[in-house]
């Protein structure tokens, strides 16, 4: 039986406002795969995603109720080091958000924050980052140049290997390539199957042939409320539940 | 972008054409053995190509929705098992036009024996592909789970005509040209017997989303 990354027990989340947008989820999120989360505007699969690294911290007002279970810890508890959980849980955004700065020092800037000082050290981690985010051979030789000069296929990975760079044990995507080409989005999609040997992935994503080519397991949201969670491809060709039959067909949503 | 339900019942419409047309073929294939009608018999053959159209529109069909609209769920186990079913109808086409290539040679001969059994033969295996594709039209699994129960009748009754055949050429060699020929007519309604049976099994995976073939008839559980 596989291990289990991140176990999500009984939660609740409740924007400001007390808008409930989280209804008592139950979750396993099992290690070294991908997991898809999917569903209609709104249904709360970012919500739920923004949960695992708490970002939704950033804004007073919200609030969780029940657990989320990393490495033996319940990470939504109060004594929880924010930004040591986000260094080991890191998050990969809609649109590329590379730093103001060169391609070497964007990935060079989180080692730095953890101690890493040594020129040669930082060198080694910067480029085995780059490799494994598959950008090593197409930037290898422009490292000092500014990372905005990258396209957008190019930024995306660069983000990514920003994030692998500290070693993290998941990585959470939200929607990764909606603002890519298709190749971009492939070599994305490829990159995200291929870090599952070292990282837990989960996934928000609009497109579900995206989740059906790449996850291994899918759970299926809608109005805060985990409808149905299961191996993908049990998802995709025999769902048990209607309403997922019937988001997956495109009868609604 | 979904698949459009029009898009599927025009897909169903299309195997219910072609449904129709193959059991014509098999009806029209027997009588023109039983009632020593070359004529229907060449009818057969000749129409053939009219089902071999549609195999390959239906599949062209199936083909575009798959690529174009990438359907899932109950839309892919549908459009999949259309395509398997358009295979199995052409199959069983073509056991039609070589029933109605021997009825052309047996009908220059004499008369065996009156045909009995295959006229039964003929009964049982167009009522299991009739019924086989109302399962699949009205995504009926126990219609379906009921014709793959009915394919023993027809190994039963192969088997019975083969031995009595058997038997005949034994006792008198001059019968055994036409003997063959009737034991290969009853062994192609036996193939439109298993075809009708596959029909059955891919309409309990469209229904159930589960993969039924090679298991016993006991083993199936509804």
């Amino acid at each position: 039986m596989t291990e289990i990354a991140l176990e999500v027990k009984k939660l609740d989340f409740y924007y400001s406002g007390e808008v409930h947008a989280l209804k008592n989820i139950n979750l396993p999120v099992y290690k070294n795969t991908v997991t898809a989360l999917i569903g209609p505007s709104g249904c709360g699969k970012t919500t739920l995603l923004r949960c695992f690294n708490r970002m939704h911290d950033l804004y007073p007002g919200n609030r969780y109720n029940g657990e989320i279970i990393f490495k033996g810890k319940n990470i939504l508890s109060k004594d929880i080091d924010l930004i040591d959980l986000r260094s080991r849980i890191g998050m990969v955004f809609q649109k590329p958000t590379p730093f103001p700065m060169s391609i070497f020092d964007n990935i060079a800037y989180g080692l730095k924050l953890r101690g890493i000082k040594g020129r040669t050290e930082l060198s080694e981690r910067v480029e085995k980052a780059l490799r494994h985010a598959a950008l090593w051979d197409e930037v290898k030789d422009k490292l000092n140049e500014s990372a905005y000069a990258l396209s957008g296929g190019q930024q995306q990975r660069l983000v990514i290997a920003r994030a692998l760079a500290v070693e993290p044990e998941v990585l959470l995507f939200d929607e990764p390539t909606s603002a890519l080409d298709p190749i971009s989005t492939a070599k994305i999609e490829e990159l995200a199957v291929r870090l599952k040997e070292d990282v837990t992935v989960i996934i928000v994503t609009h497109n579900m042939q995206q989740a059906a080519r790449i996850s291994d397991w899918t759970g299926f949201l809608m109005l805060g409320e985990l409808i149905e969670f299961d191996k993908t491809d049990k998802i995709f060709t025999n769902p048990s539940q209607k309403l997922t039959e019937d988001y997956i067909t495109g009868r609604f949503g | 972008m979904p698949v459009r339900m029009e898009e599927l019942e025009h897909l169903k419409g299309m195997l219910v054409k072609m449904a129709g047309l193959v059991e014509l073929s098999i009806k029209n294939s027997v009588r023109s053995l039983t009632e020593r009608d070359s004529v229907l018999a060449r009818k057969v053959i000749e129409d053939d190509h009219i089902i071999n159209t549609y195999d390959v529109q239906i599949d062209e069909e199936c083909i575009r929705l798959l690529a174009l609209k990438q359907p899932m769920g109950k839309d892919l186990r549908f459009i999949t098992t259309g395509m398997k079913i358009t295979t199995d109808l052409e199959r069983i086409a073509d056991n039609s036009v070589n029933i109605a290539e021997r009825a052309l040679e047996l009908n220059k001969e004499p008369l065996l024996k009156p045909y009995i059994d295959i006229p039964r033969m003929r009964e049982v295996a167009q009522g299991m592909v009739r019924d086989a594709i109302d399962a699949f039209i009205h995504e009926d699994k126990r219609l379906a789970m009921d014709v793959i129960m009915r394919d023993d009748e027809v190994d039963d009754l192969n088997q019975m005509v083969l031995e009595e055949l058997m038997f005949i050429m034994t006792q008198d060699p001059s019968t055994v040209y036409r003997a063959m020929k009737i034991s290969y007519v009853s062994k192609y309604l036996e193939r439109i017997g298993d075809h009708a049976t596959n029909i059955a099994e891919m309409v309990i995976y469209m229904v159930e989303g589960r993969i039924i073939r090679h298991m016993l008839p006991e083993e199936i559980k509804l």
